[in-house]
């Protein structure tokens, strides 16, 4: 009885204010799903990020007998003494993790599978792709310069590409895109706790009555306050639902689109999902409670 | 029941105290009129006891308790054995007869079986039989003024303070409202009234109490409203 007569409670005063109650729970909606999209960036590129650190981090591509560089020009394709030489100096070096040798006809193989649906496909042939060694650092970042020094040089070597900063810009604009998405979040959210607070003072100014005939006949401040207190969470709740959904729409039909851009998997998993979700569930019930709750403590004080 | 030991009250900014020097004893089963002019002290009276406010000095006892002992948190548990009434009802314009007096017994938690029991009998008591599912505005100020007094009373209280209770009624219909003062006061509720209405004072013959300006000029048993009269 206590809790049917406190949600029949809470029930007039949401529709009491209604219109405040809808502006309130479209900008929770709004602000948690922002934060949520923000959470998924991050989780995104992360996802990304991870992949390409766990992997190759320098490419040394190998003169072939097609390469037009004039270093190649002058040395013709690199022979087998020279490929040897430089695995060796490769794997003597500190920073290096692990070296791979990547085939003429390996490197092929996976050209043909990235880019399967290109005009130009049948004009390349195995021989046109250079083999080279893919090597792993055990810190991208500080590693590069050093093994790039020493192999600079060496006969038979192409190129040396850092993988790392091909990816920089992608990584700058996802970047960007987050910050962007988080600060808006967080302004957004700041509205939020504004409009709660206005939405229960109003609240409390429309059940003034009320609430000091509770006083008077002794109700407890917990029994006074919990009306307010459950509508504010019941309409963050509200707010987090729409949320949720938005999410689920900019997971499958915004992150997920990236998947076309990569050769792995980049999807984030379900379980990134849901944990996105139920974070911004507790912010949500966080903020709208402990919002109302604080408003009611300078409102309703005896 | 009620103890009031040299209490002083004064309002910030404001230079005369609204009480001063204000010692009395009200005893269990008493039925107290509380008279004199307007700003004379007598809400404030009635709000220091309800803890409302606090005095500036002196002790204050209700029920063997002194007030200014008890915390916070408890102060509602504690207006939960007092009973108020006020000249303008206060009554919720929403809830019927039958509501308005149960919902001083759900808002502290009372079981709703209990709530059934209790609540009718009191509706009758105080002399609205058959008249429980009407709204405030359906009643006259007489009749809404007896379902204040059923929701002050219905959770049985010790002391029953009454502000101006026949403030805002006729003569006639104000006799009603003092028998059913006079009902709950034979149950064994102290009530303390206060009041302008000489009529009501002078044929009641209860003890009364005057203040002036903060100060108790008069306490008299079976007293009427004053010298005038």
């Amino acid at each position: 009885m206590r809790a049917q007569f406190v949600l029949q409670e809470v029930w007039t005063g949401l529709r009491r204010n209604l219109t405040m109650t809808i502006a309130l729970i479209v900008v929770v909606a709004i602000s948690l799903s922002l934060l949520g999209t923000g959470l998924l960036f991050v989780k995104q590129v992360d996802s990304t990020r991870t992949y390409w650190q766990s992997k190759v981090q320098l490419s040394i591509y190998l003169c072939t007998a097609t390469s037009v560089s004039p270093r190649c020009l002058q040395s013709g394709p690199a022979t087998q003494a020279e490929k040897n030489q430089i695995y060796a100096e490769l794997t003597r070096l500190q920073q290096v993790e692990h070296v791979y040798y990547v085939s003429q006809a390996q490197a092929f193989t996976q050209f043909k599978q990235d880019f399967a649906r290109s005009a130009f496909m049948h004009l390349v042939t195995a021989s046109d792709i250079p083999d080279s060694f893919e090597v792993k650092l055990h810190n991208a970042q500080t590693g590069y310069n050093v093994v790039a020094s020493t192999v600079a040089g060496a006969p038979g070597v192409d190129q040396i590409v850092n993988n790392t900063t091909i990816l920089a810009k992608f990584y700058r604009l996802l970047d960007g895109a987050r910050t962007a998405v988080v600060i808006t979040a967080i302004i957004l959210i700041i509205a939020a706790v504004l409009l709660v607070a206005n939405t229960i003072r109003l609240s409390a100014f429309n059940r003034r009555r009320e609430t000091s005939i509770m006083r008077l006949v002794g109700a407890s401040n917990f029994y006074v306050q919990l009306p307010f207190l459950v509508e504010g969470v019941i309409a963050g709740l509200a707010g987090w639902l729409i949320a949720a959904v938005l999410l689920v729409a900019v997971k499958t039909l915004g992150l997920d689109s990236l998947q076309q851009y990569f050769p792995y998997n980049v999807q984030l998993s379900l379980a990134d999902l849901i944990e996105v979700i139920a974070l911004a569930m507790v912010v949500g019930v966080l903020l709208c409670g402990t919002t109302s709750f604080l408003t009611l403590r300078r409102y309703l004080r005896a | 029941m009620i103890h009031f030991d040299n209490v002083t009250k004064t309002y910030p900014n404001q230079s005369r105290p609204a009480l001063e020097s204000v010692s009395l004893d009200i005893e269990k089963g008493e039925f107290v009129f509380l008279v004199g002019p307007s700003g004379s002290g007598k809400s404030t009276f009635l709000r220091l006891v309800l803890r409302e406010e606090r005095p500036t000095e002196g002790r204050i006892l209700v029920a063997g308790k002194d007030l200014a002992k008890i915390s916070n948190w408890k102060v509602p548990y504690m207006r939960r054995r007092i009973g108020c009434v006020f000249q303008d009802f206060r009554l919720l314009p929403n809830k019927s007869v039958y509501q308005n007096v149960a919902f001083a017994l759900q808002v502290i938690g009372k079981p709703r079986k209990f709530i059934r029991k209790v609540v009718p009998e009191v509706v009758d008591l105080v002399g609205l039989e058959g008249k429980h599912d009407r709204m405030p505005d359906e009643l006259s100020g007489g009749e809404q003024q007896r379902v204040a007094m059923a929701r002050a009373f219905v959770n049985r209280p010790m002391i029953l303070l009454a502000d101006e209770p026949t403030g805002n009624i006729d003569p006639a219909t104000s006799i009603g409202i003092m028998k059913v003062l006079d009902r709950i006061n034979r149950t064994g509720t102290t009530v303390v009234m206060a009041t302008h209405d000489a009529a009501i004072v002078d044929s009641m013959r209860k003890r009364v109490i005057e203040l002036e300006y903060g100060k108790i000029v008069r306490d008299q048993s079976r007293g009427v409203y004053g010298q005038a009269y």
